[in-house]
């Protein structure tokens, strides 16, 4: 009986919205743009957060970048030469050298530019390389100049139509050399350093420095502190070792420039976050605007209607039973404009999907949504339906 | 069916009393029809309201069914008014919002047996059962007013309170109106207080009662 009392309160609260469809719609409309809002904030976050993991999921906090300086005219000294002192660095445990530079790479069919990456064998396991067909080129490699080179997968793809090709043992021209194709590496995503690992090709650093980069590479370092509480120390051991081995005097500035990757991440995340909650506010405040919305019409609402008010009341109805009628118009409006708005988000969602926009759904926007969505729109909407609640019969009545 | 005794009602302006009612006392019988009549400013709203539990007196003791009223809260006057009194006013006061049917039904939600088979049969009965669909603005002015009457009957209540039931209605319509009024007490034995300006409809009543300056009279001062 309670039941179908209130159910019944309800379905009358629906057809005094429904007679005036346009106007409810208008009051949902900022509910709508509210909930859609931070669902779709929400998933650009998410995006942008997985976007920053994924560029630099071959980084760890631990990894130093060392490479020449950007001001034209230094010329750095920085080369394979300094590796055995800063190997002979208590605080470091693996660096990996680096020369890089963009060739044309092309077969007998297909030209394609990419960078040539010449490095020593133990890139493979500090870049945690996985192969879907060869492998790694070894030290005897280097040691020998071997033409040999190693595929990244988009190479790979660009130049043979597929990730894997059954390529090994084949020949492919790097600038004007041919090399022989060694391995194909798994896809991987994401930086390495100063590159992309799917978009370069890896051959021996000493072949690359003889038959294709020469001078024209630019040379860097790929250094791993043994752990995080070291890096400074590695930092600060890094600078005194490549100073003294470069021969700079004491006035002389820096001929190379330490990077910290730990600190580039930490940062990159940080403005990532910074950027939701910028993107936060503003669809809260665009809910906050939604729920005065409905304030502001349900106080028309209740002026107008002061004489249904009044009747109502006349035949019966208590301070409650307006009351709930009117939070139940609240309910109702809240309830349509969270729905419509999530139906929005996700077309939103698809729509900004098809430009490119990285965006990833999370199954809690939905619920934060919600709960934001309807405190506001059942605080806004009480205060109108308390003062409806509170009108007097007699005054209501005589109300035109 | 309902007493009034020395009931009096001030409203209050700057602790300035400007008293209205000044002393009424009135009983009804069970079935009886009653007009009330008198000039504007009598005080003649202002004892309607009291009678129709939408307001309190300042003094006096108001009594329907031997039940005091006149002391109980806006809720528990809600459920009176609700149970015991049926509203026929002159301007109709339908909800706009709402179907014929529901507008019928309405008082039966709030006291939570709601009862649209019985809203149907009120609607037959006052002849209009074609319409039960049709929002108020698509009626007559007395088509509307049967409509109350319908919906002043769904709950069954012993008293009905009309205030000048055919004041916005023509000659004719308002004369079908008053027919089916007098219905009620004839053939459903309710007890009415109607208030009226027209002595003719007054003579339609078991009794008619002059209200005047805020006490009742028994002279005719119209």
């Amino acid at each position: 009986m309670i039941y179908s009392f209130y159910f019944k309160l309800f379905q009358l609260s629906w057809k005094s919205l429904k007679s005036n469809i346009f106007r409810s719609f208008l009051t949902t409309l900022g509910i709508m743009i509210g909930a859609a809002t931070i669902i779709i904030v929400v998933a650009l976050g998410e995006g942008a957060k997985q976007d920053i993991a994924a560029q630099y999921s071959n980084m760890s906090v631990t990894t130093i970048l060392v490479n020449g300086p950007s001001t034209e005219g230094s010329k750095s000294k920085l080369s394979v030469d300094d590796i055995p002192v800063i190997s002979a660095i208590p605080a470091v445990a693996d660096v990996v050298p680096m020369l890089t530079g963009k060739v044309n790479i092309s077969t007998t069919e297909n030209t394609a530019s990419f960078n040539v990456v010449g490095t020593f064998p133990n890139f493979s396991s500090v870049a945690n390389l996985t192969y879907s067909k060869g492998g790694f080129f070894e030290q005897v490699d280097d040691d020998d100049h071997t033409k040999v080179v190693v595929l990244g997968a988009t190479v790979a793809e660009e130049i043979y139509g597929s990730r894997t090709p059954d390529v090994i043992g084949q020949s492919i021209i790097l600038g004007k050399k041919e090399f022989e194709i060694v391995g194909i590496a798994d896809y991987k995503g994401g930086a390495f350093g100063p590159i992309t690992i799917d978009e370069a090709v890896f051959t021996p650093y000493s072949s690359s420095y003889r038959y294709v980069l020469g001078k024209n590479g630019k040379f860097s370092f790929n250094i791993n502190a043994k752990n995080v509480d070291l890096l400074e120390d590695a930092m600060l051991s890094l600078t005194k070792v490549l100073r003294e081995e470069h021969k700079l005097g004491a006035t002389t500035p820096d001929d190379f420039k330490l990077k910290d990757m730990g600190a580039t991440v930490a940062s990159a995340q940080s403005s990532s976050q910074t950027m939701a909650i910028l993107l936060g506010a503003v669809g809260f405040i665009v809910l906050l605007v939604g729920g005065i919305g409905i304030m502001n019409i349900m106080y028309v609402t209740v002026s107008e209607r002061t004489k249904e008010i009044g009747i109502r009341k006349a035949i019966g109805a208590k301070d409650h039973h307006v009351l709930t009628q009117f939070l139940f118009e609240a309910f109702i409006l809240t309830a349509v404009g969270y729905l419509v708005g999530t139906a929005a988000s996700v077309v939103i969602y698809y729509v900004l999907l098809s430009f490119g926009i990285k965006v990833v759904f999370v199954g809690w926007s939905l619920l934060l949504s919600l709960i934001i969505t309807f405190t506001v729109g059942m605080f806004f909407g009480y205060y109108p339906a308390k003062k409806a609640a509170a009108l007097d019969p007699i005054d209501a009545l005589r109300y035109e | 069916m309902i007493s009034l005794s020395s009931i009096k009602k001030s409203y209050f302006i700057k602790n300035t009393e400007f008293p209205i009612l000044k002393g009424i006392d009135l009983s009804v019988k069970n079935g009886e029809f009653i007009a009330l009549m008198g000039p504007s400013g009598s005080g003649k709203s202002t004892l309607l309201n009291i009678i129709g539990c939408l307001d309190k007196p300042t003094h006096g003791e108001y009594l329907i069914d031997k039940k005091l009223v006149s002391n109980l809260s806006n809720d528990e006057l809600a459920d009176v008014r609700n149970t015991y009194i049926g509203f026929i006013f002159q301007n109709f006061n339908l909800i706009p919002t709402l179907s014929t049917l529901d507008n019928v039904a309405l008082p039966s939600f709030y006291n939570g047996n709601v009862d649209y088979k019985k809203a149907k049969e009120l609607l037959d009965l006052v002849g209009l059962s074609d319409r039960l669909d049709n929002k108020p603005n698509e009626l007559s002015g007395g088509q509307r007013q049967r409509v109350a009457i319908a919906r002043s009957l769904i709950n069954d209540p012993a008293f009905i309170l009309a205030d000048e039931p055919t004041g916005n209605l023509d000659s004719k319509t308002g004369a079908d109106i008053m027919k089916l009024i007098v219905s009620l007490k004839k053939d459903f034995g309710k007890t009415i207080l109607m208030v009226t300006h027209d002595s003719h409809l007054a003579k339609l009543t078991d009794r008619v009662i002059y209200l005047k300056d805020g006490y009742i009279t028994n002279k005719k001062s119209i």
